[in-house]
């Protein structure tokens, strides 16, 4: 999961630096450019740490950072609403919800030799395959369109709210009822694992509680 | 009857509420002095004028914390022709706070009322050799010894005072008797003195010596 | 230059905030705790009724030597305090106090993610704090830390989100524009449930399991002395501030006062905000800590269903009324 994540996390911030090196070139960089290349250094440089570092923990927290630079280019192109969302989703839920699993199961301080997986090379393909896609369909769509982050604001909460309830309205409905599916489903399994435990003690509520959290959570987040 | 659901949060937010605003119940103590009942056992005093060396206190002690040294003296004869007595003289009497259990049984057994609760209880010190309290500190305690405190309304009399009060009534009935006669053998109209039974001594030490 | 000096002014003002609010209401909980127990509280430290007592205490964790425990992970260790008290100081810049563009920190579009979101990152000092430690009782500590924050979160964004509903905005600012007084009653169900769930997201009693000293000594702090120990008491106080200032602003009509005094809205703000700290403190002397289990159950099986009823409520009367 955590690798996944990262994965994805590095891919979207080279993705996103790539776009802003191509767009605008290097002849009159703004201060708004630089910082969002150097963001996505940071962004990237974590990512790759998360991936790479042998502690578990700490992986968790690198993808935070990673994360929360990812919230920070959201921000430098004025999409507010989208980086507070992705803090208080990814950053404040997931990480949380990460770190409990870790903390419920085995983290030690300090390296876990086996903490590599024999699939490094195969993962290193598909995430250089898939950040190579992103990269390719982004610049092809966009090529030379230039966005005036000065002007009216794109990203503000009017607008991305209009934006979804008018053109978007077929997917975010489509989305919330995978979502609710999700939810019914963790609650029926929930339930199973009660009944198998009979008593129904503690331990079998334990599990449905975070599960069932997740995906209202993300639910409330998108909408 | 069910209660209505979250009532019983509601009354204890009210508890709290209102003890907030009563008066605190915390002792100030080193800037308010405390106010001590009756007879506290704080340290004991020693009205050396009193004692006999008589060694009761020093056996009786539990803990036998009390050290009394003494020696005795003769003492000419009070009339002429009469016997030399001999009398213990107190040197030391000291009394080890650090042993001192504060039964109070010294005081119980003094047969001449020479020792005596005070409520004093700031006598801490640094040095466990200083809690030994010589001669001279415990008769200065003597001085915060507080006057017994008063005895019931409907009380019956002090025993000392009763027998203090009889012996001067006796002595009055005895004078008014003697005056009535001499007045009666006098014969003319001068009237005697009604002197009342006024106070002829009557004190608490009547009743020791 | 001048939007710099103003940008300097506006950081420096809420820094000091940051640094007074919290000690005032540590100090209000002093008194108000001891009065609420027939006690006198602090009366020596400066003098009067011991109004410096939190200086001296600050003064004291200052000169207590800094521990670090030999198995712990040093620097998350080390990092966990910052993590834990900076997301309060970022909060307080969005709250407005008083009318206009001069009462807030900095205006933020999208206040109330802003703020939850910021909100929740604190918690992952403590989780830091908890897992870094390398002592199974702050190992503890920050698991229940993690249960509470997954299972309040939920409830406190729901209620956040039926009066954004209701004001037809999510900035602060914007939401306090839109009060009107009979939101009050409108909104009271969201109001509890936000305030009850941002209390368990502080930590605060009854919902302190995380730190709950008689069953796991003092949670993911248990190992921290000094200073860094210090800064975890801040963020909690800093949390009070923000929480009871979050409430004011959201479901108290923040600057709005009952003779609508114009040009002492910010008095409004923290009158009500103290009002609220009042009441934090006064739970915690009332009610005895909640078990895990009970932790749970409260926010799963009332919390969240009744901020559900409140956003299905927001929604008639918002149609209702349009």
């Amino acid at each position: 999961m955590t690798f996944a994540a990262a994965t994805a996390a590095s891919m979207a911030a080279r993705a996103a630096t790539t776009v802003a090196a191509g767009q605008h070139g290097f002849l009159s960089p703004t201060g708004v450019e630089i910082a969002f290349l150097l963001v996505g250094l940071l962004t990237f440089g974590a990512a790759v740490v998360t991936v790479t570092t042998k502690q578990l923990v700490h992986a968790a927290l690198w993808l935070v950072v990673a994360l929360g630079g990812l919230a920070v280019e959201y921000l430098l192109l004025t999409a507010e609403f989208i980086a507070w969302v992705q803090v208080l989703i990814y950053v404040g839920s997931v990480v949380v919800l990460l770190l409990f699993g870790l903390m419920l199961t085995k983290a030690p301080i300090g390296r876990s030799p086996d903490a590599d997986s024999g699939n490094r090379w195969a993962a290193l393909t598909v995430a250089v395959a898939s950040a190579g896609a992103l990269v390719w369909v982004v610049v092809d769509a966009f090529r030379t369109t230039w966005v005036d982050l000065g002007g009216a604001p794109a990203g503000s909460t009017e607008v991305t709210g209009a934006s979804l309830f008018q053109n978007w309205v077929l997917p975010f409905e489509a989305l919330s009822v995978l979502l609710l599916a999700a939810l019914v489903g963790a609650i029926v399994l929930s339930r199973k694992a009660k009944a198998d435990t009979a008593a129904g003690g503690t331990k079998a509520t334990a599990p449905r509680v975070p599960g069932s959290r997740d995906g209202e959570q993300d639910k409330e987040g998108v909408r | 009857m069910a209660p209505i659901p979250g009532s019983g949060l509601a009354k204890g937010l009210a508890v709290t509420l209102r003890t907030m605003t009563k008066k605190t119940v915390t002792a100030q103590y080193p800037d308010v002095q405390p106010e001590l009942p009756p007879r506290t056992r704080g340290v004991i005093a020693l009205f050396e004028e009193n004692c006999t060396v008589c060694m009761l206190c020093a056996r009786e002690c539990p803990d036998w914390c009390i050290y009394i040294d003494s020696h005795k003296e003769t003492v000419p004869p009070a009339a002429p022709g009469g016997r030399e007595r001999s009398r213990n003289v107190l040197d030391r009497f000291a009394i080890d706070f650090s042993l001192c259990m504060y039964c109070g049984i010294c005081i119980e057994v003094c047969p001449f009322d020479a020792l005596f609760w005070t409520p004093e209880f700031e006598y801490a010190e640094t040095d466990i050799h200083e809690l030994t309290h010589e001669r001279d500190k415990l008769r200065e305690w003597m001085w915060t010894v507080p006057a017994p405190p008063a005895l019931d309304p409907g009380a019956e009399e002090p025993k000392e005072i009763a027998a203090a009060r009889k012996t001067a009534d006796k002595l009055a009935a005895e004078q008014a008797a003697e005056a009535e006669r001499a007045a009666q053998a006098a014969g003319a109209g001068e009237a005697g003195r009604p002197d009342a039974p006024a106070a002829p001594p009557s004190g608490p030490q009547e009743g020791q010596s | 230059m001048n939007d710099a000096l103003d940008v300097a002014l506006r950081l420096l003002v809420v820094f000091v905030v940051f640094l007074t609010f919290p000690l005032i209401v540590g100090q209000t909980e002093h008194k108000v705790m001891a009065h609420m127990q027939g006690r006198l509280g602090p009366m020596y430290a400066g003098g009067f009724h011991g109004w410096a007592q939190l200086v001296a205490d600050g003064v004291k964790f200052a000169q207590k030597e800094d521990v670090v425990p030999a198995g712990a992970d040093r620097r998350i260790f080390q990092l966990a305090p910052a993590v834990a008290l900076l997301p309060y100081l970022l909060v307080l810049l969005a709250i407005p106090i008083g009318p206009g563009e001069g009462a807030v920190g900095e205006v933020v579009d999208a206040g109330i993610f802003f703020v939850l979101a910021v909100m929740g990152v604190g918690v992952l000092g403590s989780l830091m704090a908890g897992w870094a430690s390398a002592n199974k009782f702050s190992l503890l500590g920050g698991l229940r830390t993690a249960a509470q924050l997954l299972a309040y979160e939920l409830p406190m964004l729901l209620a956040a989100a039926s009066v954004a509903m209701a004001a037809g905005t999510v900035s602060l600012p914007g939401i306090v524009d839109a009060f009107r007084w009979w939101w009050l009653p409108w909104q009271i169900v969201g109001a509890i449930v936000f305030f009850v769930a941002g209390l368990a997201e502080l930590q605060r009693p009854p919902f302190d399991m995380p730190v709950a000293d008689s069953e796991i000594i003092f949670g993911a702090y248990t190992e921290y002395t000094g200073l860094r120990f210090a800064l975890f008491l801040l963020a909690e106080y800093a949390g009070i501030v923000v929480l009871c200032g979050l409430t004011t602003v959201l479901f108290l009509g923040g600057w709005h006062g009952p003779w609508g005094a114009d040009g002492l809205g910010w008095v409004w703000t923290l009158l009500k905000a103290a009002i609220l700290a009042f009441v934090v403190i006064w739970l915690r002397v009332t009610y005895p800590r909640l078990r895990e289990d009970q932790l749970q159950k409260l926010s799963w099986t009332l919390l969240v269903p009744l901020s559900l009823a409140q956003i299905a409520l927001t929604g008639i009367v918002k149609v209702v009324i349009a």
